[in-house]
């Protein structure tokens, strides 16, 4: 039987080869198709690579958000306030001394002259943003629908107006700028492939089984016995951390921090991301990322239009984001669970 | 009325039971008893207050007053996501499966009370009981048929190994002949040693199996005792269609 792949069967108490590989299959193709990105960034021109990266940058956080809304069925609208976070906090610790004297004068001592390796700064970026969630999150995973929503929305915006005015510690409205950067096409490959994986070893666990149950039904899930909160905070911290660690790479392949980076435009563009590419599967949320980050070039390309023999040929500026909150509508309309529509990459053999 | 003896201590029971919706009053003043062993059905019209007795017994609503007890420990303390760890397992009506989730995973959430080993064993045993849903283990439940969906309710509810199990209106919108399957299989479960609270509107299906029955109507029991007593009583029928009752509105749920 060729079943959905999402789905594989749990009895067998050790998983023989071929089962194994079938149960990973998803992962495995995800994997594969984020490398072959990777390989063609690489012969790619500076331009497109640097989108390229940009998009497998976008790809982190549409996962970060996939963990939670996805599982849960809980819809979600903060996870941009989490990169903002692993942003700045990768920032601060990663910036040199002399920048920060010049931007952040009023910063305290031990921030001042801390000066982080990359990796152990992308971690505490990743760490603060989950901290952060679990935070928030306690009394907030408690709501559903059109509620959880807003609650969502309002950690989105408490955070972009706490940075914005925070200026001895973020400086306000100002750039942050000298921030080493370390992340090219291959940097955010692995950020991408961490989180695939780490997305994709949530929900093959049994939380994401009882959160996913949850989802269908809340009461029939808590009547089997299913502490929904738990199960939903969990999933939350996981994609805050994921979330993160996207804006500490964002910050990092920039080389500054704004906070008007992380507000609305890459709330809507990552949500868009999610529901084109389908929220109901991994794949569709890797579908959607990649997808949308081509179309944005080929149609910001289109923009700055053509030359053929003499005649220049340019789309009217503004058309990226028309198109995409048109496809956005028309994915809505006729095919509600996007792309991937909730499947992730079938098994190609029988069994 | 009539009223059933008891001898042995209840397994499960409800004292003057009382729940309200904001301004209406689903259950005045119920008491109900179930022994260890038996099936005990509840019928009675739409709205007379079936589901929100079932509903009280599993969490799912507080009531404003009396007490449920199961085996003499008082439930009032327990939450929602508990009642399955003291052994109640509901079967809700419109059973509720997860349909996205597949037939093996559904009956995985049945389970999801228990810390032991043997939760794949029982889950091969129930596929041996019904091949068809082995067959469809890796399929999502929601592509079963309803009387395949009634019978994956029913096993997860089981797989939480209750000591009392709980079904809201099994027949409801299945064939004749897949009703008649179900209740083949409740009396199985009895024969296992499983005691059954089963809520119907099928009365005359739920009376060939019941021990007891109570007639609900307008929130309370108008009438109960064995199904043969009820069936002579010459208040049955006017308790069973609320016609005899004072013509207040329908206030039940």
């Amino acid at each position: 039987m060729n079943s959905d792949g999402h789905t594989p069967a749990r009895t067998a108490a050790a998983f023989s080869g071929p089962e194994l590989l079938r149960r990973l299959w998803p992962l495995l193709c995800l994997v594969a198709i984020i490398v072959l990105i990777g390989i063609f960034a690489e012969l790619a021109p500076t331009v497109v690579q640097r989108r390229i990266t940009q998009g497998l940058i976008y790809l982190v956080a549409v996962v970060g958000l996939y963990v939670f809304v996805g599982n849960s069925g809980v819809l979600a609208f903060g996870n941009v306030a989490f990169m903002a976070i692993g942003a700045y906090v990768s920032a601060l610790l990663t910036m040199s001394a002399g920048a920060k004297g010049i931007f952040l004068p009023d910063l305290p001592a031990w921030l001042q002259t801390a000066e982080w390796a990359p990796l152990a700064a992308a971690g505490a970026g990743g760490g603060i943003a989950a901290i952060v969630a679990f935070v928030v999150g306690y009394p907030l995973m408690r709501l559903s629908g059109i509620s959880a929503g807003i609650a969502t929305f309002a950690i989105l915006v408490v955070t972009y107006v706490v940075i914005g005015n925070w200026s001895s510690v973020t400086g306000g409205q100002n750039s942050l700028m000298g921030l080493p950067i370390y992340v090219g096409p291959w940097t955010a490959v692995i950020g991408a492939l961490v989180a695939v994986g780490i997305a994709f070893a949530y929900q093959e666990s049994r939380s994401a089984l009882l959160l996913r149950a949850s989802r269908e039904d809340e009461a029939a899930a808590a009547a089997s016995g299913v502490n929904v909160v738990r199960h939903r905070l969990a999933a939350f911290v996981i994609g805050a951390f994921l979330s993160g660690v996207s804006g500490v790479l964002l910050a990092h392949f920039l080389g500054t921090v704004r906070v008007e980076t992380f507000y609305l435009d890459l709330t809507f563009l990552i949500i868009a991301m999610l529901v084109i590419g389908g929220m109901g599967s991994l794949t569709g949320a890797v579908a959607g990322a990649v997808v949308i980050a081509a179309l944005t070039e080929l149609l910001r390309q289109a923009e700055v239009g053509v030359t053929i023999g003499g005649v220049s040929l340019a789309a009217p500026g503004g058309l990226g984001d028309v198109v995409l909150a048109l496809l956005m509508l028309l994915i809505i309309l006729f095919r509600p669970k996007g792309i991937a529509g909730g499947k992730e990459i079938p098994w190609p053999f029988r069994r | 009325m009539i009223v059933a003896e008891t001898t042995t201590e209840p397994l499960l029971d409800l004292r003057n039971i009382e729940v309200r919706y904001g301004a209406i009053t689903a259950l005045r003043g119920v008491d109900l008893h179930v022994k260890t062993g038996e099936i005990v059905a509840i019928v009675g019209p739409n709205g007379a207050g079936k589901t929100s007795l079932l509903s009280a017994v599993a969490g799912l609503v507080k009531p404003v007053s009396g007490s449920i007890s199961l085996s003499g420990k008082s439930l009032a303390p327990v939450g929602l996501e508990d009642i399955v760890r003291h052994g109640i397992a509901l079967v809700p009506e419109g059973r509720n499966i997860f349909a996205s989730l597949t037939v093996e995973e559904n009956l995985q959430l049945g389970a999801t009370s228990r810390r032991d080993s043997e939760v794949n064993t029982d889950i091969g045993r129930f596929f041996s009981t019904f091949p068809i849903l082995g067959e469809r283990r890796n399929q999502p439940a929601g592509l079963l048929s309803g009387g395949e969906q009634q019978m994956l309710a029913i096993a997860r509810a089981l797989l939480s190994r209750p000591k009392l199990l709980m079904l809201d209106e099994p027949s409801l919108g299945l064939a004749p002949k897949i009703v008649e399957q179900v209740y083949v299989e409740l009396e199985k479960i009895r024969d296992d040693g499983i005691t059954i609270l089963v809520v119907e509107q099928n009365a005359a299906r739920a009376f060939a199996v019941a021990d007891r029955a109570y007639i609900m109507s307008h929130g309370q029991f108008a009438l109960s005792g064995t199904p043969a007593d009820l069936r002579d009583n010459a208040g049955f029928d006017a308790a069973y269609f609320g016609v005899s009752m004072d013509s207040e509105s329908r206030d039940g749920a």
